[in-house]
């Protein structure tokens, strides 16, 4: 039998501490009308249980609220929709030219996307005869599987107040073991394809893969023998990332700089968007998607851009540190999380504007030297200085 | 022979140039220089000589067929009038926008507008016919501004003023490249005067002596406008155009 | 056919012609043409003067040359006159000059006898003096049509070769094709053909670079396609099984699939042409090679060599051994070419 007051016990007893709900739920109730209707409904039971209190209490419970408001999907779909329309919109300044504005000049664009979700909702998806059918349609979505189990280990929360919801000494492990699944599905997706330029767009995503992936882990291994824990809850805490002075980028810029680049690359992101490139394999694996399949496709590299963003704020920039935001309680390390995963965001997705393409083998030269030297060094000096500090 | 390779950087040039790279993007992002036109709120000021949608005035057409010789995509088909004279027809599907056939046409018929956007709804209606050439089509005028491209050394900028561009501009008839007929085989001309005849400009002349039994033929190079009837109508195929 | 194109080539602004005097003053070049040609029963039918009218000569139902409007349409150019043989007739007969008086079986066609006229005119394309040359072809009713052959493989689907004895529009076809072609043409015809086409060379030179190679052919006469096809079938031709036309020994010989019809030649001289009746030149004396079947063993065809152009196609022809070679007898010839003279005595002055 399931102990169902030990449940709601422990549900009730470990929330996100915000009080601006309470101010909130105060003026509230100072409204004539409205305020009737919260306290009735704040009162309401059945059998004896307050039923809303029950799900508000569930709503702001913590591995549920870190799991789908901040920072989990509730972020993600926001980052997913926000993301697109910066980017074009900023490279669009780069390059002396105005980003998407015709669909709403007054909104600046912004509702481009929707208008762009909704063309992808009513196209029809062609699956030509020789594709493989089930795997054609399987694999972006089960591409969503390495992408939001990570989510389950991300921490939003500052020193002492960690915002994750599941705690465990082997986060950082599994995490890294998942993102370097997901270049498998993206293989998978151009094999079901079966057409020339899937498979040349899923060699070459193999090569990338091949080109990043030892740098990326031997930089998270540096960044894990400094802070001496694989504990997301633990990176930054008290004893981590306690002040800005001691942020991971200040301590280990190398490694920082290593996980940059391998993001980069991991991401399809120009300067090395080879396996996608448009002049060269006409977007590459995912060449035979329309309609809301190429949706998922084309969102598939910015689910994975915020992970590894949001491993990069964890790891290098303090997670949700910063000046505290009043009444909003724990909610500001979250803020502070959004916006710096935000930032990093930001400056991931405008070196498309800034840098030309590389070549393959230039890519595969880069990630075998200099990335690779770079993250050993890091290493050694996290070493160096995990004994000094 | 020159062998060239990429350029040898060493690492401080090339730090130098990432963070000038990157710092450039940042400004461009902040404070962007933007040369969008926003069309079809305004219009870019093209100049006079823009080679845009072509207009007719049969009065100046001499049927010399020049302009359906010279086109390079075969647009221009000659259909005939009730007059006896053949006027162009321009199929705009196919038509390429290079205005040949306004450089080669010797009475200056045909003429140039800055109209650039004309729609149409099916492939058929952009074959236009001579009587829809005469005047300018109906399109739809939604700007309200002209915008130019001010270039001074090395910076661009936009100018916009508020003011509604002309479309249908005046502009002198190109010149086109000047020539003229010549006979290139004397010996073989019939004396028929046909040549005579078709010139539209007076410039072929044939005079029968009959005192010596001979026919005096002439082209006079300052009235000749290189409009190649003559050529076409040679019944020995003798008259060639050559170059002023 | 235009060419428009500038060329480098530098031509003349002014220029003078030369044309011919009237014999009726203060008529039209046509007149006078249909006065002393025409109407005076003399025209041979070898269309020189349409082929050279800008306005368009033509011939009219009857077969007869005629301009219809010719108040109105002639431009009084001359160019009919000055080409014209008949216009003054200075009759040729005889054998001509020669260098080589032959006999040939074209190994590669099949012909009227030996087919040397088709070799001539191919091995003259093969060794690149001309690039087209110009045959008569015949419909199943055997009417007659002009084409340019430019190379061997367009005789394959044809049944080309071969006598018509009907009058075909070659010499119109000629000025077309001294229009189009770059290196030369070639042309085989009949006696009146012939002297036409050196009247034309005389005149322009235009015709003089690109006419290389005339070749004639034995003729005594010729003959209008509706009369003689009349003529035919009343004698019980069969046009749709008519294979082929001779004219042997005096007799002509219409042979046809599964029969064949004789009658002696004199009986056709109740159609023959008024033209014919004026024509004294039996082996096309101003050609540069005449073949023919008189003089030959038969399978073989007469050829006689006159100039230069025909020697150097005849010895590269009897280089590559596209031909075999056999023997002319001169003697076999002496009593057509004086038939012939003897219609001297029919021109009236």
């Amino acid at each position: 039998m399931i102990d169902i007051s030990g449940l709601i016990g422990t549900i009730m007893n470990n929330p996100v501490n915000i009080p601006l709900l309470y101010v909130i739920y105060d003026l509230l109730l100072k409204i004539p009308v409205l305020g009737g209707i919260v306290a009735f409904l704040l009162d309401f039971t059945i059998l004896g249980m307050p039923i809303v209190k029950y799900i508000i209490g569930f709503v702001l419970w913590k591995p549920f609220f870190t799991l789908i408001i901040i920072p989990g999907f509730a972020t993600l779909g926001t980052m997913l929709l926000v993301l697109p329309w910066l980017e074009r919109k900023l490279v669009g300044r780069m390059q002396w030219r105005v980003g998407p504005r015709e669909i709403e000049p007054h909104t600046r664009g912004s509702i481009q996307l929707l208008a762009d979700t909704l063309r992808f909702l009513f196209q029809e998806v062609i699956i030509h005869k020789d594709a493989h059918k089930h795997y054609f349609l399987q694999f972006p979505f089960l591409y969503f599987i390495p992408v939001l189990l990570p989510l389950l280990f991300i921490n939003a929360g500052a020193a002492g107040h960690p915002l994750v919801p599941i705690q465990t000494d082997y986060a950082l492990q599994i995490m890294i073991g998942l993102v370097s699944l997901m270049p498998v599905f993206i293989i998978g997706v151009a094999w079901a394809a079966n057409n020339r330029f899937s498979f040349i767009g899923a060699v070459r995503e193999a090569f990338m893969y091949f080109a990043y992936e030892i740098p990326f882990i031997i930089a998270v291994l540096a960044m894990i023998v400094l802070y001496g824990t694989s504990n997301t809850a633990e990176v930054i805490s008290g004893v981590n990332q306690s002040t800005w002075l001691h942020w991971g980028v200040i301590l280990n810029p190398l490694a920082a700089l290593t996980f940059f680049i391998a993001t980069a690359m991991a991401t399809s992101r120009l300067p090395f968007d080879i396996p996608e490139a448009d002049q060269e394999v006409a977007f590459g694996p995912f060449v035979e998607y329309t309609g809301i399949v190429f949706g998922l496709a084309y969102i598939m590299a910015y689910e994975k851009a915020y992970v590894l963003a949001a491993i990069m704020t964890m790891l290098f920039f303090g997670g949700g540190s910063g000046p505290v935001i009043p009444y909003l309680g724990e909610l500001s390390y979250g803020i502070w999380f959004v916006v710096k995963t935000l930032i990093i965001l930001l400056v991931l997705v405008n070196l498309r504007g800034v840098y030309p393409r590389y070549r393959i083998d230039q890519a595969l030269g880069i990630g075998w030297s200099a990335m690779l030297t770079f993250a050993l060094v890091a290493l050694v000096w996290s070493i160096v200085i995990g004994v000094i500090i | 022979m020159k062998k060239v390779g990429t350029p040898e950087y060493d690492l401080s040039d090339k730090l130098k140039y990432h963070v000038s790279a990157l710092s450039t993007a940042a400004k461009e992002m902040a404070l962007p220089l933007n040369i969008t036109t926003h069309y079809p709120r305004e219009r870019k000021r093209q100049p006079a000589c823009f080679r845009g949608y072509m207009l007719f005035d049969p009065e100046r057409c001499i049927s010399c067929f020049q302009c359906s010789f010279v086109c390079p995509a075969n647009a221009i088909w000659m259909k005939d009038a009730p007059s006896g004279r053949y006027y162009p027809t321009v199929d705009y599907g196919k038509c390429i926008f290079c205005h040949f056939c306004i450089d080669s046409c010797p009475g200056g018929a045909l003429r140039t507008t800055k109209i650039h956007d004309v729609a149409y709804k099916t492939m058929d209606e952009m074959f236009t016919s001579t009587e829809e050439m005469i005047e300018p089509p109906e399109i739809i005028r939604e700007d309200e501004g002209v915008v130019d491209y001010v270039i001074d050394k090395e910076d661009l900028s936009l100018k916009r003023t508020k003011e509604i561009d002309e479309l249908i501009v005046d502009v002198e008839p190109s010149q086109g490249v000047p020539m003229i007929s010549v006979c290139v085989d004397r010996g073989s001309c019939l004396a028929c005067k046909v040549c005579d005849k078709i010139c539209e400009s007076g410039a072929v002349s044939s005079v029968v002596e009959e005192a010596t039994m001979t026919v005096k033929m002439g082209i006079d190079a300052e009235k000749c406008t290189g409009c190649g009837l003559c050529v076409k109508e040679c019944s020995m195929q003798i008259l060639r155009l050559v170059r002023k | 056919m235009m060419k428009m194109a500038a060329e480098t080539k530098v031509g003349e602004a002014e220029w003078e012609v030369k044309i011919p005097e009237k014999k009726l003053k203060d008529r039209l070049f046509f007149e006078n043409l249909k006065a002393m040609v025409i109407d005076t029963q003399m025209c041979s039918r070898c269309l020189t003067c349409v082929s050279i009218c800008p306005s368009k000569l033509i011939v009219n139902e009857e077969d007869i040359v005629d301009f219809p409007d010719y108040d109105k349409k002639c431009l009084d150019c001359g160019a009919c006159v000055r080409v014209c043989p008949r216009y003054d007739y200075k009759p040729k007969s005889g054998l001509g000059d020669y260098i080589e008086f032959t006999a040939g079986q074209s190994k590669r066609f099949k012909g009227q006898d030996g087919a040397m006229a088709t070799e001539f005119i191919f091995s003259a394309i093969d060794m690149g003096l001309i690039d087209r040359g110009l045959f008569v072809d015949r419909d199943e009713q055997w009417r007659t049509s002009v084409f340019h052959v430019r190379g061997q493989e367009q005789l394959e689907k044809l049944p080309l070769g071969g006598t018509k004895y009907v009058f075909a529009d070659v010499l119109p076809e000629l000025k077309k094709a001294v229009m189009f072609s770059k290196v030369g043409v070639g042309v085989v015809g009949t006696p009146c053909m012939v002297s036409g086409v050196r009247k034309l060379q005389e005149e322009f030179p235009v015709f003089k670079e690109k006419v290389k190679l005339v070749v004639g052919l034995f003729c005594t006469e010729n003959f209008h396609y509706n009369e003689v096809s009349k003529y035919l079938i009343e004698k019980g031709v069969d046009y749709s099984k008519l294979i082929k036309t001779d004219i042997m020994k005096g007799k002509f010989v219409a042979t046809m699939t599964d029969d064949e019809v004789k009658f002696k030649v004199s009986q056709l001289s109740s159609i023959l042409p008024s033209g014919c009746n004026v024509c004294t030149d039996f082996t096309a004396v101003e050609s540069d090679v005449s073949v023919g079947s008189v003089g030959s063993v038969a399978g073989f065809s007469t050829t006689v060599v006159r100039t230069e152009v025909a020697k150097e196609i005849w010895d590269y022809i009897k280089k590559m051994g596209n031909a075999e070679v056999g023997e002319g007898k001169v003697e076999e010839l002496d009593f057509l070419i004086n038939h012939k003279k003897e219609r001297e005595k029919n021109i009236k002055q």
